[in-house]
């Protein structure tokens, strides 16, 4: 079979360069797709390969962010990883990251995986290998068209989960759900969170997922809240409770930056977001999980840079320009945060596009805590973006007046021009490359 | 200028621990907000899982979706309160049911995994099928001169024997996805597998209620126009994207 897999390969390769420049993440995905349709063994045969070990990393939140910083940690240490860095997560994205990596004899020279997989399309990886380590972040709603609901999620992954007994489980153990499923699993599972309460969050009016256990169906007691779901939690009336971390991030500072201890160790990095903790601290459990050193970690930290709308900053024209994703509740109020983090002036662009990937649905914009941007420091809010006047009726309805202007290209513009200095871009799935490629053509420009 | 002075609506959300799905919180927001703008006074409670509710106190209640797993918990406590439930609706109390509320109105939701009882305000039954109803949808409804448009999500099929429907499907797929026709309309209850959420992007729909809840209480309403220049431009995009 060597020769069909190097065709496949090959034409992976061909697809990716063709077309990628232009269709950016879908001429990765359309790569997966020719090589599984010539080979369609290829992902079980390259991931076979693997020297080493495969992580997978799942959940709703997270998941590109803690997938590649994981692959840069484990390269830090001197070795060789496949991973689908820009974010295609279902198996026609997985495959081509495989594929890719591959070289042109049809054979992977890789020592370790770190494959992000969307958590729907787990199922249909499974079948063509066994992950070693799963790392799960976290599950908050989503894209509920797709999903239909979060128990269906849940469902989806404990079978997968059964499916592979000898993977073990990485998870948040401040989120009650994702806890829940890797206790209920059966497979061996690791814990990671954070023990101290950082926030001051009992006045927030966050829509919080999973109050009721999933095990006895009684309420959950929370002793602090992080945000969302995510706290230190116990039953009111069964033994289910928050497990004691086996990565504990403690003594943790926010400031311009963040800093936090694990295994005494102090981690620090460049960027904002209370979130972003959890991002570190999964990437630092699974790389220690799989027994691997963690000496280069700090190093790599210092040189990670997403470059992917994670917190993106772009400077044009004399404007600082914040590029930011956000694609559900839970998100969304983490980046408000951040934002708020800066407390100078500043403008603010939300686009909010409803294509398939975004799940058509928008109503959770609705669940979103958009009031807060009243205490923001905003000059204006403009509004953009497909569904631009379903987000302007939303700020309409906590009062805060915003500017509509369905183009992001002229949006951007007109806030360059015309506005303060210190510009946040929010957006969501879809509007994410559109309008990075626009805020790079403009930085360029300059 | 109407006259509003003392007027007051209180707003009843059940089991907001429980449902709360689909942005349940915009239909409270846009009910709050459009007595506020008009001067009447509004206030929404939340009632939790087995916090004791006096019916006699509300103008409208909003009964939201949740999972099928949440619906079961809830049905438990609804069980307590269907009496008294049932005796406000029959005295022309307001009651927007959206989603999983809309389906616990009726007799049974019979799914893949038990028959889950209702509240039996409203003679209609839902009987889970193959497949989800997922999809931008858009009605024409006697309630409004604007279409009314949203969003819907159910695996449920619901049949609303010989009751009035919400409106007539002009996109998406209703009820059940053959009749042609969405929710239900009895007495001053509306339910509807609607969200989006609903009442936002259908201004005339939330004043349909609010109007029928002061009229309820203070025997008259008349409802001050509002500038609805935003709301009429959201709505007309979906109406104008599927089905001109």
């Amino acid at each position: 079979m060597r020769l069909r897999r190097m065709l496949a390969v090959w034409a992976a390769k061909i697809t990716e360069k063709a077309s990628v420049h232009i269709f950016h993440r879908q001429g990765v995905t359309w790569a997966g797709k020719i090589a599984l349709r010539i080979c369609p063994s290829i992902l079980k045969e390259l991931a076979g390969q693997v020297k080493k070990d495969i992580f997978i990393v799942c959940g709703t939140n997270g998941k590109t962010t803690t997938n590649n910083m994981l692959c840069a940690a484990i390269e830090a240490e001197g070795y060789r990883v496949v991973c689908n860095h820009t974010g295609s997560n279902m198996l026609n994205g997985v495959a081509a990251a495989f594929a890719l990596s591959a070289g042109i004899g049809g054979n992977l020279n890789a020592d370790y995986a770190c494959i992000e997989i969307d958590e729907a399309s787990t199922r249909r990886v499974f079948p063509h290998f066994k992950p070693d380590y799963m790392v799960l972040t976290n599950l908050f709603r989503d894209q509920l068209d797709r999903y239909g609901e979060i128990d269906i999620t849940m469902n989806i992954l404990r079978e997968v989960m059964q499916s592979a007994p000898k993977m073990k489980v990485v998870v948040n153990g401040d989120d009650a759900l994702s806890a829940f499923l890797a206790m209920d699993s059966g497979n061996e599972y690791i814990t990671y969170g954070i023990s101290e309460q950082v926030i001051d969050d009992r006045d927030s009016h966050e829509i919080r997922e999973g109050r009721f256990c999933k095990r006895c169906g009684a309420p959950l007691q929370y002793r602090f809240y992080h945000y969302s779901q995510l706290g230190d939690y116990a039953c009111t009336g069964c033994e289910f409770g928050r497990p004691r971390p086996d990565y504990d991030g403690a003594d943790i500072e926010m400031g311009e930056g963040l800093a936090f201890t694990v295994e005494g160790r102090r981690l620090h990095a460049d960027y904002k977001g209370f979130y972003n903790i959890y991002n570190i601290l999964a990437a630092y459990a699974a790389v220690r999980t799989g027994g691997i050193d963690a000496g280069h970690f700090n190093a790599m930290l210092a040189g990670f840079n997403p470059e992917n709308g994670r917190m993106e900053e772009f400077g044009i024209d004399g404007t600082k320009v914040v590029l930011n994703l956000a694609k559900n509740p839970a998100g969304f109020n983490q980046n408000i945060s951040a934002v708020m983090q800066d407390e100078t002036r500043k403008d603010v662009i939300i686009v909010i596009n409803d294509n398939a990937q975004d799940g058509t649905d928008i109503s959770w914009l609705w669940d979103v805590d958009f009031d807060r941007f009243k205490e923001a420091n905003t000059e204006c809010i403009t509004v953009s973006g497909i569904r631009c006047y379903d987000m302007g009726l939303r700020l309409k309805y906590v009062d805060i007046p915003a500017m509509l202007e369905p183009d992001v290209e002229k949006a951007i513009r007109e806030r360059i021009a015309n506005g303060c200095g210190n510009l946040y871009v929010l957006v969501n799935y879809t509007a994410l490359f559109g309008t990075r490629n626009v805020l790079k053509r403009l930085e360029g420009e300059k | 200028m109407t006259d509003v002075t003392g007027k007051k609506i209180t707003i009843g959300h059940l089991y907001p621990d429980l449902l709360n799905l689909y942005g349940d919180r915009g239909n409270i927001a846009c009910m709050m907000q459009r007595c506020i703008w008009r001067g009447i006074e509004a206030e929404t409670i939340e009632f939790n899982t087995g916090d004791a509710i006096d019916f006699t106190k509300l103008d409208i209640v909003l009964l939201g979706g949740g999972s099928d797993r949440e619906q079961a918990i809830v049905c438990r406590n609804l069980l307590e309160i269907q009496g008294r439930f049932k005796e406000y609706v029959e005295d022309n109390g307001v009651v927007i049911a959206v989603c999983g509320g809309y389906q616990l109105l009726g007799k049974y939701y019979k799914t893949n995994a038990g028959t889950i009882e209702g509240l039996d305000l409203v003679d209609i039954y839902t009987e889970q099928e193959e497949g989800r109803l997922i999809d931008n949808i858009v009605l024409q409804s006697d309630l409004a001169d604007m279409p009314v448009v949203g969003f819907e999500n159910h695996g449920g099929r619901t049949y609303i024997n010989d009751n009035k429907p919400f409106g007539r499907v002009l996109y998406g797929s209703g009820n059940d996805g053959k009749s042609g026709y969405e929710g239900v309309v009895y007495k001053n209850v509306i339910g509807t597998y609607l969200h989006g959420p609903l009442l936002p992007k259908n201004p005339q729909v939330c004043d349909h209620l609010i109007r029928k809840a002061l009229e309820r209480r203070y025997g008259e309403a008349e409802l001050e126009a509002l500038d609805d220049c935003l709301e009429k431009r959201a709505n007309a995009y979906i109406y104008n994207r599927f089905v001109k």
